[in-house]
């Protein structure tokens, strides 16, 4: 507790760098994703029985499960069940109903059941090994429910045997098993108000199967009958039938003949298989079939078939009968070129079908063909809808419609009333890549004040008055907007428009699945553009902008060059075929800018694809079998140095400085005036090795040229499989990693080690380097050789684990640094000052007056996250992988980019937005200021010389 | 059959750990945790295998639930619940081989392992069959993310030192010559006398004048200004006036 006072102490003296909350959303964005929505498990659900909005639920491709709000796309909330889970095999699962307050999903080997409101866990339950094939919540009313969830039924796939289990709704409690050993695949569960069904596919001769049904008593579990229908020759395996219908009044099973000319029905618990011939007046192959049947119980046993050719689709509409199980078709909706999608919702008994086309919206009724509700829709782009779910809500005659479109391009879009509310930009998921765009017309302005540069005097003279005169240009237009933009500058949110300091650039973002979106900062983070680059996934290496475009570099030696205003993209195959690990830029800083001088691509053993003999410098790599290795530029066969960590560590990782980390003091000034003089180095490498036996992770700082070791330090007990990141700037580095107890006076969790490197240990001295003039990495003898430098290092306890660092960068490095640390744990970003990581602070006393002077506070050894320190403040932004930083034209204001699962932007102020008038700065507030002081002198200012002229009158 | 018998088996020899999060002063209301809660038990892996972190998520009954805690080797977890907002005590627990809990106490971030705090749980040896262990989480603050805007309002003006003396200023160089109209004559003459003499009227009237001698005035060794000085101060003043009146005048 003391300790914690002590902290507390502590950030008071700090400047609090922490987000108003009237800024959220203003300097920040974020795009909470699920991953592409599976058509199979997204439904409308009304959350409690109590409520009338209904959420829109999804289990997504990457096991996401989420609820999002269908008024404005707002995610509820979300969970992730691959984590707890064993990989998961094949797409997951997800059941709910209308009523139930409780959504169940399953992915792989487990299966939880959330709270449908506010998404805490119910129970889950996980089968090592066995996969669960399918998951029912039971509709039908028991004696004994009391409570209103409902139980579920899942069939567990296991090696040898297929389990029938139901799961209670509360407790998650088996109620009863039903376990067939024989040896079919077990395929479905499905229910009807009576009986619970079990379908199994018997394998038979030449690859063909036959459908088992199974019916089970669902109070009991026991098996009341079985039979085998006859379907070898149509079906050879779980994917050729495409629909056991679930919790319908008549749970159907629907598959087809091999050549696509019938549609075989049978109702489950019948014998009788109905046999409709498909009449495909399109004359084109018919290339995907689904089925859409109501899911409620007291649903009419309607059902729609949607046939897709390659141009266009229709869709039929069959009647089934309840007391003879015959099935005859309605009516049919019409044959449409493009694209066309169906959902299926229900209000009470009645079942209505969407069908999202090109063109329009349209509702009708299961029960007759006329449309009850039309809306036009402008879907004119090329973006296909794959699947959609529509909620349908009747208003006496007529009727209103949400539909939630999934398109092509992963977009997840909701259609009310052919009006598009809201669209997620769900592909986003898994970005690999991603850097801010370098806008071209400033590189304009460098270049003429480059020409103007190299010119003579008189040359640039008359150069620069030409491009004045030519800047006049834009002179009519300025003023124009000149009394609008002081009228918005005094109303607007933002006091001063902060666009052309370089806070609001686009970013361009590539993900996994190949596409590559352009972000717009400045606007919530909207999508400016989005196009597939590539067909298929690709794996990226390395982006790179230049000015107006972005270069991705691809594994294969290819890359794909991409507009970045407008999105058109285009690949450029290898020159030879090469398998690249990464790839290196050469980079120097010049000024607050980076010069781009080349790149190379590395090879997988480390070593360099070609020479690079136009550039000078050197290259470290780390090789596959966990080496450091030290090249320079005329040979790619033989490293100069090689760096091998003690016997059984590997080589994990290596960090160097930014390229762009301007150090704004040489030294450091202590509390007497004296300086203790920064050992700074812009080829120091700092490698992390992990011995994964003996639970050991070094750390060397090397020298990069010479591959010299120049400080290391080991740690024991540390959990290999836990990330161990680390950063380096100016002079010092940091590494996080978790620890284990392993003596007596140890602590266990995780760490938080600083590293501050110094010329010498006395202050106003540079140690050997003090007076010369240039110093050698190589040329060991003598006095000019590398000196080690001084090394003080303090280590903190951290609460949770580290995923990634990065120190905040700006463009003169005057704003004192935050150590940007991604919390995988908490889902949140947190940037610690570096003051706070000071390793000079105090130990076991209070910091001297001299100390105090110098922002130094006494160590705690446990460091704990202020709240203020958070640049995700109340976020969640999960999945982060990678985080980047980048310098405005502002020095107070760093742009930081999160991404890796969820897309996070925001401005970082480390010491405060010093050079900014930030919204406290009320301008109505200094002109009213100013009129009533102006009053107040007018009104005074007879007074003040009636008085002088009496004082001078009665003076004397 | 056989696989359910293996399954009840495993659920009986596994011990269970619930953690319950009851109403505190910092958490008056425990549901309303965010979704994402969630409790872990960390602990440095054994030989190849990699149950050694578990994860469990806050469910609807505001508890933290651990099913099936491996068995295979004593081992000594670190018990973390992390919540967006609120900051819990860390717990030790320690788990026998079996995979049955032996204890669990308060533990200390930056103290050593073995400096364990309020102990939580303990295994009753005479009754080792417990097997599911309940305990309490302790909240230990809440997270503030947000800085505070100083906002506007007239009173803080009215609470600033500054605006204090104007007003106070105010009020005397209009309130002054109305308190001086009520005085009887005697005491008003007194009282002028007296200023005139002070310092502070001195300067005020020289500055009043010009060719003020602010060195003198400072160092207060000249409480009435040199025969010169006045002279020189009237003078410049009656010139002033005059020039003021011949202005007046034009």
């Amino acid at each position: 507790m003391r300790l914690q006072a002590a902290l507390l102490a502590a950030a008071c003296i700090l400047p609090a760098a922490a987000i108003f909350s009237d800024e959220v959303n203003h300097i920040d964005f974020h795009h909470a994703l699920l991953g592409a929505p599976s058509p199979d498990s997204t439904f409308f659900l009304k959350p409690s029985s109590a409520s009338n909005a209904s959420l829109l639920y999804t289990l997504s491709d990457k096991s996401i499960l989420g609820a999002v709000n269908p008024r404005d796309g707002a995610l509820v909330w979300r969970h992730n069940i691959s984590q707890s889970a064993s990989p998961a095999g094949g797409a997951g699962l997800l059941r709910g109903l209308d009523g139930n307050n409780a959504v169940v999903g399953a992915a792989g080997d487990y299966i939880s059941s959330w709270g449908a409101q506010d998404g805490k866990l119910i129970w889950d339950q996980q089968f090592d090994g066995n996969t669960v094939a399918d998951i029912e919540l039971l509709e039908l009313e028991d004696a004994t429910a009391t409570s209103d969830t409902r139980d579920t039924l899942a069939l567990i796939s296991g090696k040898s045997f297929g389990s029938v289990r139901r799961f209670d709704g509360d407790s998650g409690a088996v109620k009863w098993e039903y376990i067939d050993e024989s040896g079919d695949i077990p395929f479905q569960v499905s229910s009807s108000p009576t009986e619970v069904f079990y379908i199994s596919l018997q394998s038979g001769i030449l690859k063909s199967s036959k459908i088992k049904v199974t019916a089970l008593d669902p109070i009991t579990g026991r098996q009341t009958s079985q039979q085998v229908l006859n379907t070898e020759g149509d079906i050879t395996g779980p994917e050729s039938v495409l629909f056991v219908g679930a919790n319908t009044a008549s749970p159907l099973i629907v598959w087809t003949d091999k050549a696509h000319k019938s549609i075989k029905i049978n109702v489950i618990g019948s014998k009788k298989i109905s046999s409709l011939a498909i009449d495909n007046t399109s004359g084109e192959e018919i290339r995907q079939i689904t089925v859409h049947a109501p899911h409620k119980l007291n649903s009419r046993p309607h059902f729609l078939v949607h046939y897709k050719t390659g141009s266009g689709a229709w869709a039929e509409v069959y009647h089934v009968d309840l007391k003879s199980a015959a099935v005859t078709k309605a009516y049919q909706l019409p044959y449409l070129q493009g694209q066309s999608v169906i959902a299926t919702s229900s209000i009470d008994a009645n079942v209505y079908f969407t069908r999202v086309t090109d063109s329009e919206v349209v509702v009708v009724s299961s029960a007759s063909h006329g449309i009850i509700g039309r809306w036009n829709v402008d879907a004119s782009s090329a973006d296909y809808a794959q699947a959609a779910v529509a909620e349908v809500v009747a208003k006496g005659k007529s009727v209103a419609v949400r539909a939630v479109v999934l398109r092509d391009s992963g977009d997840w879009q909701l259609i009310r009333n052919g009006q598009i509310e809201w669209t997620r930009p769900e592909a986003l998921i898994e970005a690999v890549a991603a850097i801010w765009v370098e806008a071209e017309e400033k590189e304009d302005l460098a270049h003429e004040l480059e020409v103007e540069g190299h010119d003579s005097i008189h040359g640039a003279y008359i150069h620069r008055v030409k491009r004045h005169v030519r800047d006049l240009q834009h002179l009519p237009d300025w003023l124009k907007e000149l009394p609008q933009r002081i009228v918005s500058s005094v109303l607007s949110d933002e006091v001063t428009n902060l666009d052309s300091f370089g806070v609001a650039k686009p970013v361009v973002v590539a993900t996994r699945s190949g596409r590559v979106y352009s972000l717009d900062t400045g606007r919530q983070g909207s999508v400016m553009w989005s196009v597939q680059a590539s067909e298929q996934a690709w794996d990226v290496k390395d982006i790179t902008a230049r000015p107006g475009q972005v270069i991705i570099d691809l594994s294969d030696g290819s890359y794909v060059s991409i507009n970045a205003s407008t999105g058109e993209s285009f690949t450029q195959p290898p020159l030879e075929a090469t398998n690249v690990q990464s790839i290196a830029n050469f980079v120097v800083s010049d000024g607050s800018s980076l010069v781009r001088l080349g790149a190379v691509g590395i090879r997988e053993d480390g070593s360099p694809v070609t020479p690079f003999n136009d550039i000078t410098g050197f290259l470290v790599t780390t090789s596959a079998n966990g080496r450091v290795l030290g090249w320079i530029e005329s040979d790619n066969k033989t490293p100069v140095w090689e760096f091998v960590p003690p016997s059984g560590q590997r080589v994990i990782k290596a960090t160097a400085r930014p390229a762009h980390d301007p150090v704004a003091s040489i030294g450091k000034v202590l509390g007497n005036r004296s300086v203790l003089y920064k050992y700074l180095s812009t080829n120091l490498v700092l490698v992390t090795a992990v011995n994964e036996k003996d639970h050991v992770a070094g750390f060397y700082l090397l020298d990069g040229v010479s591959g010299k070791v120049l400080h290391s330090a080991t740690q024991a007990g540390v959990d290999p499989t836990q990330p161990i990141s680390s950063v380096m700037s100016e002079n010092w580095f940091a590494y996080s990693f978790f620890g284990d107890a392993i003596g007596d006076s140890s602590a266990k969790g995780y760490q938080l080690v600083i590293s501050e490197l110094y010329e010498s240990s006395i202050a106003n001295d540079r140690g050997p380097l003090d007076a010369a003039g240039n110093y050698s990495s190589l040329h060991g003898s003598g006095t000019d050789s590398l000196p080690l430098p001084h090394v003080v290092s303090q280590s903190f306890m951290i609460a949770e684990p580290i995923s990634h660092m990065i120190v905040t960068q700006t463009r003169q490095g005057i704003t004192t640094r935050q150590l940007l640390c991604t919390l995988p744990s908490s889902n949140s970003i947190v940037g610690i000052p570096r003051p706070v990581l000071d390793p000079r602070r105090p130990v076991d006393r209070d910091p001297t007056s001299a100390e105090a002077e110098e922002g130094l506070f006494r160590y705690a050894p446990f460091l704990d996250f202020d709240g203020k320190w958070y640049l995700t403040h109340a976020r969640d932004v999960a999945g982060i992988k990678d985080v980047l930083s980048r310098p405005t034209l502002l020095e107070s204001t760093s742009l930081v980019l999160a991404y890796g699962g969820d897309i996070f932007g925001t401005r970082a102020t480390p010491s405060q937005a010093f050079d900014v008038l930030g919204k406290s700065f009320s301008k109505l507030q200094l002109v009213l200021t100013v009129v009533a002081l102006t009053g107040g002198v007018i009104f005074l200012a007879p007074v003040a010389r009636k008085k002088q002229v009496n004082l001078l009158w009665k003076a004397t | 059959m056989l696989a359910l018998i293996f399954a009840l088996l495993f659920q009986l020899a596994a011990a269970s750990l619930t953690i319950s999060i009851p109403p505190s002063t910092n958490l008056p209301n425990p549901h309303v945790l965010p979704a994402t809660t969630h409790a872990t038990l960390t602990t440095l892996p054994q030989e190849d295998r990699h149950d050694h972190i578990l994860t469990t998520s806050l469910t609807r009954s505001s508890t933290l639930v651990f099913r099936n805690i491996p068995s295979g080797a004593p081992e000594s977890y670190i018990l973390e619940i992390r919540s967006a907002g609120f900051v819990f005590a860390p717990y030790r627990v320690d788990v026998a081989a079996d995979g049955s809990i032996l204890g669990i106490w308060e533990t200390f971030r930056g103290n050593p392992w073995d400096n364990r705090g309020a102990e939580k749980y303990v295994v009753d040896v005479a009754n080792k069959r417990t097997t599911n262990v309940v305990v309490e989480a302790k909240v230990l603050g809440r997270k503030g993310f947000y800085e505070e805007r100083a906002k506007f309002s007239p009173l803080s003006l009215v609470k600033n030192p500054m605006i204090l003396l104007a007003i106070v200023a105010l009020v005397f160089t209009l309130g002054m010559p109305k308190l001086m109209e009520n005085m009887d004559p005697e005491m008003r003459a007194e009282f002028e006398q007296q200023q005139r003499s002070s310092p502070i009227s001195g300067a005020s009237s020289a500055m009043a004048g010009g060719g003020f001698d602010l060195a003198g005035w400072m160092a207060g060794t000249t409480p009435k200004p040199s025969p010169a000085a006045n002279a020189e101060g009237s003078g410049g003043a009656t010139g002033r006036e005059s020039g003021g009146s011949a202005r007046r005048r034009a």
